[in-house]
């Protein structure tokens, strides 16, 4: 991981001549190969000329992960970072936040490492069966981080016009389940009797609205903001599924109960995600009109 | 009722010095034996399995002199959560389990519930499983000095740096993590402190109140988080500037050797999971 990279200044090693701007292959006046030595690019501060860097992005990275980590301990082993939620199984989890954060800020391997720490943390902490399992506690929530910062990387220098398409895919996909749904005769779902038809009109419906909103909020957003909240949905759905599906898997609690349990506590999560990331990541990064403090 | 001064005195694992053998063995040793035991525990599903594992580690905790009653006591505020998800998974099971395929007898039915002797075993399995995990974790922590793990780990993982997996810079994560985690709690205190002392209730407000119960959070979680960067970003200079340059070439003050005792311990570790694994495969119960 040592990257040591010196920056040439402009001007040629051996007969100091000033050299023209851009990449060179050889000096103009006196022909010695430059390509030995490389400008540095990246995380100089624009305007400075020479200066050593030594192993910056790996320090960083090290820093990074062992504080989100330490925030992390933080949040598992006292009841901050728990909320309680009107749901039948109590508290919807920010634990997972620091792991989504690391991804973000500074790739996928912070983010793997964080979400071990996270997963070690939940393992250590347990005191029900299901999450003293390690397959079920840590397996999952390493890739929690990996998929926060691939969505990141992938979405934060795209088009608007990207993201209007992949809307609109979502869209297609959610009339069609609603379509399916209420082709079903009917539901049982907590007790109350459904109409097929009814939970497909609602379902259309809310994904009508739903697109509505996005639609209105993508237009007026910095891109990097879009990116920021996608990724914190998709961390924190890989918590949820993940974690449950390896549940159901080992076989500690039947599927339908982890539907129900998925539904109740992994939509608050994932909308306590995008608020918390966004706030704190545009905070850090100072991006987004007015959003130079925290603001929320 | 929020206890601002304990964010102050987070612990994990507390280190209990008994001086036992297991307290004197390399932290090598310890974290190897800790892998392949979890690694036992998981693979046991057999009734026998799990009650030989059970008093094994019981033994272990004995050896080093651990209190049981402190080990147990972290348990105690979940009990009725286990008690309950146990009865449900008893109750509501139903179906053979995937370990162990056929002949799973029906023991009761009645109405929508079912218990079967699969649901049973299940049950009793993953309780016992759960004792044994406690017990480990807690011979691993209560046994084992922070700097010690963290000094374990990162010689474990040298040799993987070969394969270029940076093993001295994910000890170190580790230990900037354990070291900021008091620091970070103190802060925490203070801005918690701080927003109370301007009038914001940190009680929560009732379950509805959940936009609400999220922006208080919020409140105290963004702050937290820039604070801690800005400290990452002034122990980036300071690492820079005492030229850091990972852990190619890193020699240590101290050494760890393993001697005799290490080396029983893990041949003895060995031969367990082995024989985990060998009475797996026969049909005992």
């Amino acid at each position: 991981m040592a990257e040591k990279v010196t920056v040439v200044s402009r001007r040629c090693p051996q007969c100091g001549t000033s050299l023209p701007p851009g990449p060179l292959a050889a000096c103009p006046h006196c022909g010695a190969d430059l390509k030995a030595v490389r400008p540095v690019e990246g995380s100089l501060p624009p305007g400075v000329k020479g200066r050593e860097v030594l192993y910056e992005r790996g320090i960083r990275r090290i820093i990074t992960a062992g504080l989100l980590l330490a925030i992390t301990l933080l949040l598992s082993f006292t009841r901050v970072g728990f909320i309680p939620v009107p749901t039948p199984a109590a508290n919807a989890t920010i634990v997972h936040i620091p792991a989504i954060i690391g991804g973000i800020l500074e790739g996928s391997l912070v983010g793997l490492i964080v979400g071990l720490g996270f997963g070690f943390a939940s393992f250590m902490n347990a005191t029900i069966p299901m999450f003293k399992d390690p397959l079920v506690a840590v397996v999952p929530r390493l890739f929690i981080g990996v998929t926060a910062a691939w969505t990141f990387a992938a979405l934060w220098r795209a088009n608007k016009r990207i993201l209007y398409t992949c809307l609109g895919v979502l869209m297609v996909l959610g009339i069609l389940s609603g379509y399916e749904l209420s082709k079903q005769e009917k539901f049982v779902w907590l007790g109350m009797n459904l109409g097929g038809f009814a939970v497909g009109l609602a379902v259309v419906v809310v994904v009508a609205i739903g697109t509505a909103l996005l639609y209105v909020w993508i237009r007026r957003e910095d891109v990097r903001i879009v990116a920021m909240a996608v990724a914190a949905v998709v961390g924190s759905l890989t918590n949820t599924v993940l974690v449950l599906g390896a549940a159901v898997l080992r076989g500690y609690i039947p599927a339908g109960v982890a539907w129900m349990i998925g539904l109740s506590h992994g939509i608050p999560e994932a909308i306590i995600s995008v608020i918390v990331v966004v706030a704190v990541v545009a905070a850090l990064r100072q991006i987004g009109r007015g959003r130079r403090g925290a603001r929320l | 009722m929020v206890h601002y001064e304990a964010l102050r005195h987070v612990t994990i694992g507390q280190y209990i010095p008994t001086g036992s053998a297991i307290h004197r063995l390399d932290p090598r040793t310890k974290l190897v034996a800790f892998s392949l035991l979890v690694l036992a525990v998981i693979l046991a599903t057999t009734y026998s399995n799990n009650i030989l594992l059970l008093l094994l580690v019981l033994v272990l905790v004995q050896l080093a002199r651990l209190p049981m009653r402190y080990i147990l006591s972290a348990v105690t505020p979940a009990l009725p959560i286990i008690i309950a998800l146990a009865l449900l998974q008893l109750l509501f099971y139903g179906s053979g389990s995937p370990d162990r395929p056929g002949a799973s007898q029906l023991l009761l039915a009645w109405g929508p519930l079912r218990i079967s002797t699969a649901g049973l075993r299940m049950v009793v399995v993953s309780l016992l499983r759960f004792l044994d995990l406690l017990f480990l974790t807690s011979l691993l922590t209560n046994t084992t000095t922070t700097s010690a793990l963290t000094y374990g780990t990162e010689s474990l993982l040298r040799p993987l740096s070969a394969i270029g997996l940076p093993g001295h810079e994910i000890a170190l994560v580790g230990a900037i993590a354990l070291r900021f985690v008091p620091i970070l709690g103190e802060q925490l205190e203070a801005i918690m402190l701080s927003q109370a002392s301007r009038g914001v209730s940190l009680e929560g407000r009732g379950r509805l109140r959940f936009i609400a119960n999220t922006r208080r959070l919020a409140n105290l979680i963004v702050p937290l988080f820039v604070d801690a960067y800005r400290r990452s970003e002034e122990m980036v200079l300071a690492m820079q500037a005492r030229c850091y340059r990972g852990g190619k070439g890193r020699t240590h003050l101290v050494e760890l050797v393993l001697v005799c005792a290490d080396y029983a311990a893990m041949g003895l570790v060995a031969v367990i999971l082995v024989g985990v694994i060998v009475i797996q495969y026969t049909s005992l119960p």
